[in-house]
C-alpha cells in the first residue's frame, strides 16, 4: 500500500502535505461561510430545516470545496452558475455580487437564491468565486409555496427569475433590485434578512480567501486546485476499479398530481459500471418529456439526483468535487422531465419529488449489481407533517402561515446497517432538523396529539428500511388550512436484492365525532376546531432478503413494538418464544421452508 | 489546605494549596478499575513529596474538590442503570426521533443511534396538558400503577418522567413521582420538570433520561468517595466539579448526576480566565487543553465562559443531547497520541485515531507501531528523551525514527524530519479548525484572544496554532499540565435554577416575569443560607433566554437587576439582547421586539479567599541539559537553548528557537518567538512569525 502511494505521489508530483493542509483550509472556509448563514439567517427554512449550501469553485468553475449539505443543492449546479455569470459578465470585478436563481442556467430551482462573488485577486484576475444558496421561505410565486407543483409554465408558477444578476458593485447595493424583490416576495422583511445573511456569508467566504492568498499565495492555490482534482479523481478511479462490471435499468414512479399523466412520471434510469475504465454512467435519456407542472427537473438536480444515487453507493471517503466527477457520466436529454428543461418549462419542485425518483433507483441498481455496494429507495415528500399550514392566531391577532417539519422519516436499509431513521428524502440525506411540539405548539394555536412510529412499516430487509412516522394534530381555538404534496401513496419506497418495500404514505381527517375521512394526495385542506389531520410518511425500503436478517434484530424490533410478532414471523420467518426470545428451531424450520 | 484532583483518561492530576496560597502540583496514573485509587495513589504521591504520612497530609486538608469522569465512562460503556421512561402518550417515540439531523450524509455505514432508553421499557401515559398550563387530559393513575407492575417485573433500577408542558404545569409529573414513591420505595426517579424546566420536550427528556440512569452509579461513587477520604483521615468538605464550571457538595451531586458529565473539561476555562487576567490583562481568551487522545477548546468572551445548549453524548447527531446547558467545549481527537498515515491516494492524515495511553506512541516503547505526533516532536529534537515526565519515562528515539520513516517520510518521498514536521503540521491545522468553529459559533476574533496553552502536551505546536490563528499572546502557565485542577480550585460553589415563562417585550407581563424571578431569587437564597453558608461572598446573576420572533433558537442575556420593574428596565434589556445578538452573529435588529422564552439564575458562592496561583519555588530536579539539537522546518537543525521551566527570572527574555521544560511539559519556542516569565509563573509567549 505504501509503495502504491508512493508511485502515485511521485508519479503525479501529489504533495501530501500540502494537499491536507489546504484542503483542510479551503473546507473549513466553507464551514466559516455555513455558519454565518446558518446563524444569521431569520427564516425558518434555514435556520432549522438546514436548506442551504455554501461551496467554493475555482476560476474555471470547477467545484472545489462544499461545506456539509444537503446534497441535492450542491453536487452540480454551482459550477453551471459560475460559469454563467462569467459569460454574462465577461468583466467581473472585486466587490461584485450576483443574485442567482434560473433553473435554465445551472441553479436547481428558483426558490433557491444564490449569491455568487468572485474573488479577484490586486491585479484583477479572477482567482475563485464563492457561493451561498439558501431555499427561500417565499420567492414570489403566485400561491404562497415555494413548492408550485401543478404550474403548468414558469409563468404560472410566478417566481421572479435572476440569470446571475448583479446585486452589488463596489460591495454597494443595488436597491432597484432590492426594492423590485420586496415589491413581490412576501413576507419581505424575513427575505432581506435572508439575503443580507448569503450576502454576509458569501463576503465572508471573499475575505477568507484573500487572507490565505496572501499568506500561501494566489498560484499555490491553483497548484492546489489541480491536485485535489487529480487526487480525488484517483480515489475515485480506484473505488470504481474494485466495483463489479455490469449495467442495470430500473423505473421508480411518482405518483399523479393534476398536470402529470394518469399513470403518474416512470423514471427509468440505467446504471452501468465500466471498472476497466473506471467509469460509472447513468442513462436518463429514456424518458418522457416535460410535463405541464411544476416537477420538472432542472439539469443541475437531474446531474445531481443521479450523482447522489452513486455517491450513496460507494466508499463515502471519496471527496465529492470536480475531480471526482470526471469519472461521473450523467447523460441527459434535452426537452425531459429528467433533462434538460427549455424555458419556459416549470421546475418549481425540482429539488425534491422527481429527483428523489432518479437517485432512488440509480442506488438500488447499483446494489443489484453486488452485495455490499448501493441502498434500497428512501421515501418520497412532503405528507401533511411537512405541510405549510395557515389561519389566524386569535391568541395575538394575528395571521400565521408556516412550513411544519414535525415527522419525516424515510430512511433506506444499507448493505451493513438499517436505515438512518430521519432521513427525510434521499436529496436531503437527514440534514433536517424536526419541530419540537412545544414549540410548534407555543408559536401556533394547534395541539400535536401524536408523533409516534407506524408498526408494520418498515422496509423489511436484511437491513431494514425506516418505519413510517404517523404525526396527527389540528387547530386549537380556530380553525387551519393544510397545505401539502405527498408522493409515496401509490408507489412506496422499494427496497433492494430481495429487500421488501417500506409502508405508504397516507393522509386523513378525523372530524369532531372521531369519524376519519380520506383526503387527496395533494390539497389545501381545511380543519375546524376539534378536528385533526392525520399523517402517515412513508417508510424506507429493505436491503436483502427478511429471512437473513439476523433473529435478534427481528426480536429488538418486536420487543419495540415496531414489527408484530406475526410479521416477525411470515416476512422474516423468526418465531418467538412466549418470554419474547428467538426460537431458534421453529426459526431455522420457517426459514429452511421459505427458502424451498 | 485544599486538594483539586481532576481523574482524565490517561493521568489524575493533583493541585495541593498550602495555606499561604502556594501551590503544588502532582500526576498520578488513572486506576479505570478503582478510580478512586488513583486519587488517594496521586495524594500518596504527594504526601511522599513532603516526607509526611498520608494521613497527616489529609487530615490537614479543608477541603477536596473532584473532577472525574466517572459518570460520561459509564455511559460510554454503557455501565448506566437500566432505566424506564414515562411519557405522555402519543409520544413514545419521542427518545427515537430526538430533533432530526445528521452529519456526512453520504456515509451510510453508521447506524442509526438506539434511544437512550429503549422502546421497551417506555410506557406511555395517558394525560395531557396545554401550553398554558390547562389539562387537555387528566393522568390515568391506573396506566401508571400499571407501568410501575411491569418496571417491577423488568427489574427497573431507575424511572425518568417526561410529561408535554410539565415546565408550566407540573402536576402530573409530581403525581406521577409520589406514585413512584408508593410502589417502587427505593428505586430513584427524576421529574423533567425538576431537573430541567426547559422549553423543547426532547431536551428535558432526554436529559431526564440520562440524569436517572446514573442515580445508582454515581451515588455509590460519591458515598464511596466521601467514605475512602474519611477513612484515609480526611475530615474536611468534599465537593464535586460540574458540568457548568462550578463546584456543588459530592452528596447533592449524586441527588443530579448529570451535572457531573463534563466534570472535568468545564474547569479549563475558569483556570483560563484566571491566567489570562492576572497574566495578560486579557478578558477573551482561548484556551486549549491537548491530552494524549483529545483536543478540548473553550472560551473566555469579555470575561464570561460561554455556554452552550447544545451538549452531546458522544458524537453530535450521532447521541443523545443531554439537554443541559453546559459551559461550551469543543473536542476533537487530536493530541501527543494521533496517529500518522498516508492513504492510498497519498496524502497525509493525522488522526482522529488515537494511539491513546496503551500501547501510546511508538516511543513509549509499549509496543505502538504507527507513528504519532509525540514520535514526531521528539524525532525533531523537541522532546527530550532522556526528560520525559520528568525522566520517570525513558522514549525510544529510534523506534519513533524508524516508524516515521516507514510510514510517513517514505509514502511521502520526504526525509524523516520533513516528515516529522508534516505530521506536526496536519496536527496543527486540525486544531486549528477545530478553534476557528467554536469561535466563528460564539462570535470571537481569535486575533483579539490570547491563547492558553494547558495539558501536558500543549506547548508542543501551541506557538504554531497561535500563529496560524493571529493571536499575538500564547500563555503557558506553570500548572498548565493540570489546568483542569487549576480551574477547580478556583471556582465558585454553584447552583444554576431555570424556569420557563414566555413574554413578549411588545406586550410585556411584568408581574408573571417578576414573580418568575421572585421564585428563582427564593431558591438562590435557600442556597446561599445552605450549602453557601460561611462563602467568602456570594452573588446571584439573573439571564434570559431570548429570539427575535420567527427565531427558533434562543441567546443568553444577563439582567441588570434582580427584578425588571418599569419600562425603562425592560428598554435596558432590549438594547442589551440587540448589543449581545449583534456580537454573537454579526448582526441585529433594533426595530424588531424580543419573545423572552425562560429565566436563568446562576447564584455562585466564593469558597477561596486568595487570587493569587502560583507554584511553590522548589528545586529543579533531575538533570538540565542547557543545548540540544532541534529541528524546525525554517532553518533545519539548529542548537537550541533549553531552559528549565521553573528556574526562568522574571527579567529573563527567552528567543527561539529554545525549548523550556519541566517534568510536566515541555514547550517549544520556534524561531521568531519570545517568551518571558510571569509573576504567575506562566510563559508568556510573544508568538511573532517566522523568521521574524
Amino acid at each position: 500500500m505504501a509503495t502504491a502511494a508512493k508511485q502515485m505521489a511521485s508519479a503525479s508530483g501529489f504533495d501530501g502535505v500540502r494537499l491536507a493542509l489546504l484542503s483542510n483550509r479551503f473546507e473549513g472556509i466553507c464551514r466559516k461561510m455555513a455558519n454565518t448563514l446558518l446563524r444569521t439567517a431569520r427564516s425558518g427554512v434555514i435556520n432549522i430545516a438546514h436548506d442551504f449550501s455554501c461551496s467554493i469553485l475555482t476560476a474555471d468553475c470547477e467545484l472545489l470545496a462544499v461545506a456539509e449539505s444537503l446534497p441535492i443543492h450542491v453536487l452540480v449546479g454551482p459550477d453551471q452558475m459560475a460559469r454563467t455569470m462569467k459569460e454574462f459578465h465577461p468583466v467581473l470585478k472585486r466587490g461584485d455580487a450576483f443574485l442567482h436563481n434560473s433553473p435554465y442556467h445551472g441553479c436547481s430551482h428558483p426558490a433557491d437564491h444564490t449569491i455568487l462573488v468572485p474573488v479577484i485577486d490586486d491585479e484583477g484576475r479572477h482567482r475563485f468565486t464563492v457561493l451561498a444558496k439558501a431555499h427561500q421561505a417565499d420567492c414570489g410565486n403566485s400561491i404562497p409555496t415555494t413548492y408550485n407543483g401543478t404550474a403548468r409554465d414558469v409563468y404560472e408558477e410566478g417566481a421572479l427569475i435572476f440569470p446571475a444578476v448583479r446585486v452589488q458593485r463596489d460591495y454597494k447595493m443595488n436597491d432597484d433590485i432590492v426594492r423590485m424583490c420586496q415589491m413581490r416576495i412576501r413576507v419581505p422583511e424575513q427575505w432581506w434578512g435572508d439575503f443580507l445573511a448569503m450576502i454576509g456569508s458569501a463576503r465572508i467566504g471573499e475575505r477568507e480567501i484573500l487572507a490565505l492568498a496572501n499568506e500561501i499565495g494566489w498560484d499555490t492555490l491553483s497548484e492546489f486546485a489541480t491536485q485535489w482534482f487529480d487526487y480525488s479523481e484517483a480515489r475515485m478511479v480506484e473505488v470504481i476499479k474494485a466495483l463489479p462490471k455490469g449495467r442495470v435499468t430500473r423505473t421508480s414512479t411518482h405518483d399523479p398530481i393534476p398536470g402529470t399523466p394518469a399513470g403518474g412520471i416512470p423514471v427509468n434510469a440505467t446504471v452501468e459500471i465500466k471498472p476497466e475504465a473506471g467509469i460509472i454512467e447513468v442513462d436518463l435519456r429514456d424518458n418522457i418529456d416535460s410535463q405541464p407542472c411544476g416537477l420538472n427537473m432542472s439539469e443541475a438536480c437531474a446531474r445531481s439526483a443521479a450523482m447522489i444515487g452513486v455517491y450513496n453507493s460507494i466508499d463515502h471517503r471519496v471527496p465529492k468535487n470536480a475531480g471526482s466527477h470526471r469519472r461521473l457520466k450523467v447523460h441527459l436529454r434535452e426537452g425531459c422531465v429528467v433533462g434538460i428543461p427549455k424555458h419556459p418549462t416549470s421546475c418549481s419542485v425540482a429539488t425534491t419529488n422527481v429527483a428523489d425518483r432518479i437517485s432512488n433507483p440509480v442506488q438500488a441498481a447499483m446494489a443489484e449489481l453486488r452485495d455490499g455496494i448501493g441502498l434500497a429507495e428512501c421515501g418520497a415528500t412532503f405528507p401533511p407533517s411537512l405541510g405549510v399550514i395557515s389561519g389566524v392566531d386569535r391568541r395575538y391577532g394575528r395571521r400565521y402561515v408556516n412550513q411544519l417539519l414535525l415527522g419525516t422519516t424515510g430512511g433506506a436499509g444499507a448493505p451493513a446497517c438499517d436505515a438512518w431513521m430521519t432521513i427525510c428524502h434521499v436529496g436531503n440525506a437527514g440534514m433536517i432538523r424536526m419541530d419540537s411540539i412545544e414549540i410548534d405548539e407555543l408559536r401556533f394555536p394547534m395541539v400535536i396529539t401524536a408523533r409516534a412510529l407506524q408498526p408494520d412499516s418498515e422496509g423489511a430487509g436484511t437491513f431494514r428500511g425506516a418505519l413510517s412516522a404517523y404525526v396527527e394534530y389540528g387547530p386549537f381555538g380556530g380553525t387551519m388550512e393544510v397545505a401539502y404534496v405527498s408522493d409515496g401513496c401509490i408507489n412506496a419506497a422499494q427496497g433492494t436484492r430481495g429487500g421488501l418495500k417500506g409502508g405508504a404514505s397516507n393522509q386523513y381527517k378525523i372530524d369532531a365525532e372521531g369519524r376519519q375521512h380520506p383526503l387527496p394526495a395533494t390539497g389545501v385542506i381545511p380543519l375546524g376546531e376539534g378536528e385533526r389531520i392525520v399523517a402517515i410518511s412513508t417508510g424506507g425500503g429493505g436491503y436483502g432478503p427478511p429471512t437473513l436478517r439476523e433473529p435478534e434484530r427481528v426480536v429488538a424490533d418486536v420487543r419495540s413494538g415496531w414489527v408484530t410478532p406475526e410479521r416477525a414471523r411470515q416476512v422474516y420467518g423468526v418465531a418467538l418464544k412466549p418470554d419474547g426470545g428467538v426460537d431458534s428451531a421453529a426459526t431455522a424450520a420457517l426459514r429452511r421452508a421459505s427458502m424451498g | 489546605m485544599r486538594f483539586a484532583v481532576d481523574t482524565g483518561g490517561t493521568f489524575t492530576d493533583l493541585i495541593v494549596e498550602e495555606d499561604d496560597g502556594a501551590l503544588r502540583m502532582y500526576k498520578a496514573e488513572t486506576t479505570p478499575d478503582d478510580p478512586i485509587r488513583g486519587v488517594l495513589d496521586s495524594v500518596q504521591i504527594a504526601a511522599d513529596d513532603r516526607g509526611i504520612d498520608r494521613r497527616a497530609l489529609l487530615a490537614k486538608g479543608d477541603l477536596f474538590i473532584h473532577g472525574t469522569t466517572h459518570a460520561i465512562n459509564a455511559v460510554v460503556t454503557g455501565n448506566t442503570a437500566k432505566t424506564a421512561f414515562l411519557v405522555t402518550k402519543g409520544h413514545g417515540d419521542m427518545l427515537v426521533f430526538r430533533e432530526g439531523g445528521r452529519i456526512e450524509p453520504f456515509n451510510f455505514t453508521v447506524p442509526y443511534p438506539d434511544p437512550y432508553v429503549p422502546r421497551w421499557l417506555t410506557y406511555e401515559i395517558p394525560e395531557r396538558v396545554l401550553y398554558d398550563g390547562r389539562v387537555m387530559a387528566e393522568l390515568d393513575e391506573r396506566a401508571v400503577i400499571e407501568a410501575i407492575g411491569k418496571m417491577k417485573t423488568e427489574g427497573v433500577k431507575a424511572v425518568a418522567v417526561c410529561l408535554l408542558w410539565s415546565i408550566v404545569n407540573p402536576a402530573h409529573e409530581t403525581r406521577i413521582g409520589a406514585l413512584l414513591e408508593q410502589h417502587m420505595p427505593g428505586v430513584p426517579y427524576t421529574l423533567s420538570h425538576v431537573l430541567n424546566p426547559t422549553i423543547r420536550e426532547y431536551r428535558r427528556a432526554s436529559a431526564a433520561t440520562i440524569d436517572a440512569s446514573l442515580k445508582p452509579l454515581m451515588g455509590v461513587y460519591m458515598r464511596t468517595l466521601a467514605s475512602r477520604l474519611k477513612d484515609a483521615g480526611f475530615a474536611g468538605r468534599t465537593l464535586v466539579v460540574t458540568s457548568q464550571a462550578g463546584v456543588i457538595d459530592a452528596e447533592h451531586g449524586a441527588e443530579a448526576p448529570i451535572h457531573l458529565l463534563n466534570s472535568g473539561p468545564s474547569m479549563a476555562p475558569v483556570a483560563g480566565r484566571f491566567f489570562a487576567r492576572a497574566d495578560e490583562a486579557a478578558e477573551t481568551a482561548i484556551v486549549a487543553d491537548t491530552g494524549g487522545t483529545t483536543y478540548d477548546v473553550s472560551l473566555v468572551r469579555k470575561g464570561r465562559i460561554p455556554w452552550t445548549r447544545e451538549t452531546w453524548l458522544g458524537t453530535p447527531f450521532r447521541s443523545p443531547v443531554t439537554g443541559f446547558p453546559s459551559v461550551d467545549v469543543k473536542s476533537i481527537g487530536a493530541g501527543g497520541g494521533s496517529i500518522a498515515s498516508v492513504d492510498r491516494g497519498g496524502m497525509l492524515h493525522v488522526g482522529p485515531k488515537s494511539a491513546g495511553a496503551v500501547p501510546g506512541p511508538v516511543a513509549y516503547g509499549r509496543g505502538g507501531t504507527e507513528p504519532t505526533v509525540t514520535d514526531a516532536s521528539l524525532v525533531l529534537g523537541h522532546l527530550d528523551p532522556d526528560f520525559f515526565l520528568g525522566g520517570a519515562m525513558k522514549l525510544d528515539i529510534e523506534g519513533a525514527r524508524r516508524a516515521i520513516r516507514d510510514k510517513v517520510a517514505t509514502p511521502l518521498g520526504l526525509g524523516v524530519e520533513q516528515a516529522a514536521d508534516a505530521i506536526l503540521k496536519v496536527a496543527t491545522e486540525n486544531m486549528v479548525q477545530a478553534i476557528m468553529s467554536i469561535t466563528v459559533n460564539q462570535g470571537i476574533d481569535p486575533a483579539e484572544a490570547v491563547l492558553i496553552g494547558g495539558g501536558g502536551a500543549a506547548g508542543l505546536n501551541s506557538v504554531w496554532i497561535a500563529r496560524r490563528l493571529g493571536c499575538k499572546q500564547l500563555l503557558v502557565p506553570e500548572v498548565g499540565a493540570a489546568l483542569s485542577a487549576a480551574g477547580a480550585l478556583m471556582s465558585d460553589l454553584t447552583a444554576h435554577h431555570t424556569a420557563h415563562h414566555f413574554a413578549s417585550s411588545d406586550k410585556f407581563d411584568f408581574d408573571g416575569v417578576n414573580r418568575t424571578l421572585e421564585a428563582l431569587e427564593r431558591r438562590c437564597r435557600a442556597f446561599i443560607d445552605g450549602p453557601g453558608k460561611g462563602a467568602q461572598q456570594s452573588r446571584i446573576e439573573f439571564s434570559v433566554e431570548a429570539r427575535y420572533p420567527n427565531q427558533v433558537w434562543e441567546i443568553e442575556v444577563p439582567l441588570r437587576g434582580l427584578r425588571l420593574e418599569n419600562a425603562a428596565a425592560l428598554a435596558a434589556l432590549l438594547a442589551d439582547f440587540h448589543k449581545a445578538h449583534e456580537e454573537i452573529f454579526a448582526v441585529s435588529d433594533p426595530g424588531s421586539s424580543i419573545e423572552a422564552v425562560s429565566w436563568g439564575a446562576r447564584v455562585s458562592c466564593t469558597l477561596r479567599a486568595s487570587d493569587d496561583a502560583r507554584l511553590a519555588p522548589g528545586a529543579a530536579s533531575g538533570r538540565t541539559a542547557t543545548r540540544r539539537r532541534a529541528f524546525f522546518a525554517e532553518t533545519g537543525f539548529v542548537d537550541a537553548a533549553v531552559k528549565r521551566f521553573e528556574t526562568i527570572k522574571s527579567s529573563e527574555v527567552i528567543a527561539g528557537p529554545a525549548l523550556v521544560e519541566s517534568a510536566f511539559t515541555t514547550v517549544v519556542l520556534p524561531p521568531g518567538s519570545r517568551a518571558v516569565r510571569r509573576a504567575s509563573g506562566s510563559l508568556s509567549v510573544e508568538v511573532g512569525q517566522p523568521g521574524g
